[in-house]
């Protein structure tokens, strides 16, 4: 059965909302992130700050030099989540199939939901005229058969704006796209590609699957499949957490261990704030810290943990610092969760599955 | 001041019928009280968690005072609990303590103001109303309760849906993974109303429900429902969210039927889950004509197997099953007879009871 997905994205979310709560910064520059002193990055940036070239995940001290009139703004969460709470409840209010990707974004599977006369498009719009007048920002959203198509849909109009693709389009549109919009195609694979002179889907298309499996493992035959538009993932609104982490970069470099066994005190309880905030708290699996040493190499320690408050961490912070011994520019400590519900997904199908419907 | 006399009994009873669902932990101290009301010869107690509110009333003796106060309900449980059972036990307030003397025994309790306790209130003129038998709603309980979830993300699946559509009263639990299904007629003619209640009321319900053919009385009103059963009165509020659609995973057609003696194949179930897997508890079924295997693997490579002779003539299949869900149907119902329903080896399996149309039992298999 075909499905209708919407993909559904608050434009520059962050951002939309300093402006929405400061009507004085709309159409100036804005950026929501760390600031450059603290070694701070975009988190978000309006389109009047993109027009500069700055861009999210840059650092801040960067994205000030391309645009030096950018206002730069803390970010305040306890706003973000509230505006999510509303958005959520809207989206939930066509469908209870909502997976979640970060605090405005979503997928919705609004297959067979009878609201507006069954027309994904005009509830796209009416989710869109709602976040407007009911949260004050403004949303893009994509309508497609599958959650790839979704995706690439909702950026297709941006801001403000959207896009359907219809079944029968499917493969026009596909045929077109760069690969670089492919789920999982970043810089790297895409100048991999390109040296094979793979540009478009169509490019790819030519390329058998057995080939593709050759060259990039497993992720060929997801290849193969994106590039003609399959993408058979369900939306799934219980997926599973798999980790917990917090990390901190520092304003100066912490020295030796011992002041990265110093750092790591308040980290911890900010760690396990969030943790004790996850109702119910999946099974903890294993414990681990990150470090990022001052040249920018990265390493991480774990071991096997059933509670965090029992984990030695400065044991475990001990064995990642020795691998570099150097001064240290980021921190972080986390958990991950047994992935139980994974792999008891696979042993024992659920009811209320996609395609688990009495089979008679 | 004197409040009242009693034997410990007749305090303890009405006690633990409320402070059942007091947390242990709560971030409001009040809602680790109990609230004590006495106007003339009436006792009332009275306990919440904000969802559930449970009260109840007795005919006590003592002084002409009226009383209206909180005290630490486990604290007074665990008091009484521990005197002899026919003791005499004398309430008495003072300051902002209250006095429990029985005999040369006396404790000393901190109180929080009546005022300050937390109650639901329901606008029940508007509501469904029905009655049942405690014992009848007692039994349909026991028949599904098992299969909610429990703390499950879906939180509408952490509780029982339950629906009063003309004459009937259906209820619904599942963990997404099986689901129990049972009907009943109710007198009356309502229109449909579905409402899921949390877990812990149904747990609450099953447990202080007596096996007697007193009545329940159910009232559905708004986001709440109230019981009220001999001198108890529950309410509870109800759980907002969408029930998923139980009817469609109920299987209608499957043609492998088989009827299996209940305590037989309890009983090997029970010994083939021995050496299963620990974590996912799964069994292989093999059905061939006059015969049912069931065989088990553990990590450590150890097998059981098991044969049972059945009446059964047609087409073979082998399929998997957690044996825990299949052992906690058998646990629930009582007749001597199943009647198993399958397709084949990726379909769910439907589990009925012989000449009752009203429970339905549905599971999914595993793959194995």
């Amino acid at each position: 059965m075909t499905r209708k997905i919407i993909h559904c994205d608050c434009d520059c979310f962050y951002a939309a909302i300093e402006m929405r709560d400061d009507p004085a910064l709309v159409g100036r520059p804005v950026a929501v992130g760390g600031r450059a002193e603290t070694r701070g990055v975009v988190a978000t940036c309006n389109y009047e700050a993109r027009a500069f070239g700055v861009r999210s995940a840059m650092p801040t001290g960067r994205a000030l030099r391309m645009c030096p009139d950018l206002v730069v703004l803390p970010p305040d969460f306890e706003r973000y989540r509230a505006a999510s709470r509303q958005i959520l409840a809207i989206y939930r209010d066509y469908t209870d199939k909502v997976e979640p990707l970060s605090l405005d974004e979503a997928y919705l599977d609004v297959t067979g939901v009878d609201r507006c006369r069954g027309s994904a498009t005009l509830m796209a719009e009416e989710i869109r005229a709602r976040i407007f007048a009911e949260v004050g920002i403004t949303a893009s959203a994509g309508i497609a058969p599958n959650k790839f198509l979704a995706k690439v849909a909702s950026d297709w109009r941006k801001p403000n704006g959207q896009f359907v693709i219809r079944p029968e389009e499917v493969d026009a549109f596909v045929v077109d796209l760069p690969v670089k919009k492919l789920f999982g195609v970043g810089q790297v694979t895409a100048a991999r590609l390109e040296r094979l002179g793979i540009l478009t889907c169509g490019d790819l298309r030519e390329w058998a699957l057995a080939d593709l499996i050759a060259r990039f493992g497993k992720f060929g035959r997801s290849l193969h499949r994106l590039c003609r538009g399959i993408d058979e993932r369900s939306v799934s609104p219980d997926r599973p957490r798999k980790s917990l982490s917090v990390e901190t970069t520092y304003v100066t470099d912490l020295p030796d261990l011992a002041a990265c066994v110093a750092a790591v005190t308040p980290l911890l309880d900010d760690f396990q704030r969030r943790f004790d905030r996850l109702d119910p708290a999946p099974a903890v699996h294993k414990a681990f810290v990150k470090i990022r040493f001052n040249d920018f190499t990265r390493t991480t320690a774990e071991c096997v943990a059933t509670t965090p408050a029992a984990v030695d961490w400065p044991a475990l912070l001990a064995t990642a610092h020795a691998r570099q011994a150097r001064p240290v520019r980021l921190l972080g400590v986390g958990v991950r969760f047994v992935e139980e519900a994974d792999e008891a997904h696979g042993a024992q199908p659920g009811l209320f599955d996609e395609d688990a419907a009495a089979r008679d | 001041m004197q409040l009242l006399t009693t034997t410990r009994d007749a305090l303890l009873g009405p006690l633990q019928s409320v402070s059942g669902i007091v947390e242990k932990r709560h971030t409001l101290p009040i809602l680790s009280n109990v609230l004590i009301e006495k106007h003339g010869d009436r006792l009332t107690l009275l306990a919440t968690d904000i969802e559930i509110q449970i009260r109840t009333t007795a005919i006590v003796t003592g002084g002409p005072d009226d009383l209206n106060i909180t005290v630490a309900a486990r604290k007074l449980q665990d008091i009484l609990r521990a005197l002899p059972g026919d003791t005499d036990i004398a309430l008495s307030l003072d300051e902002s303590r209250m006095t429990v003397k029985a005999g040369r025994s006396r404790f000393q309790l901190q109180t929080l103001p009546a005022a300050d306790y937390p109650r639901l209130t329901v606008a029940e003129d508007e509501g469904v109303r029905f009655t049942v038998s405690q014992r009848a709603f007692k039994k349909q309980l026991a028949l599904v309760q098992y299969a909610m979830a429990q703390q499950d993300i879906r939180y509408y699946l952490n509780g029982l849906l339950t629906m009063v559509d003309g004459a009937t009263l259906r209820m619904v639990a599942t963990d997404g993974h099986r689901l129990a299904y049972i009907e009943s007629e109710i007198d009356g003619n309502y229109p449909r109303t579905d409402v899921i209640l949390p877990r812990k009321t149904v747990l609450e319900l099953a447990r202080q429900l007596a096996d007697s053919d007193e009545p329940l009385e159910i009232i559905i009103a708004g986001n709440q429902i109230v019981f009220r059963f001999g001198d108890v009165e529950l309410i509870s509020k109800l759980v907002d969210g969408k029930f998923p659609d139980y009817e469609r995973v109920i299987p209608q057609n499957h043609p492998k039927e088989l009827r299996l003696a209940r305590q037989p194949l309890h009983a090997a179930l029970s010994r083939v889950a021995i050496l299963t897997n620990e974590k996912f508890r799964g069994v292989r079924i093999v059905l061939s004509s006059g015969s049912l295997k069931i065989l088990s693997t553990n990590a450590e490579q150890e097998e059981a197997q098991e044969e049972l002779e059945i009446d059964y003539e047609g087409d073979g299949l082998d399929i998997g099953f957690n044996v825990t869900y299949l052992l906690d149907v058998l646990n629930n119902v009582s007749t001597d007879d199943v009647l198993v329903r399958l397709n084949d080896g990726n379909s769910s399996a439907l589990i009925t009871l012989p000449g009752n149309d009203a429970f339905k039992y549905v599971v999914m298999p595993m793959r194995i």
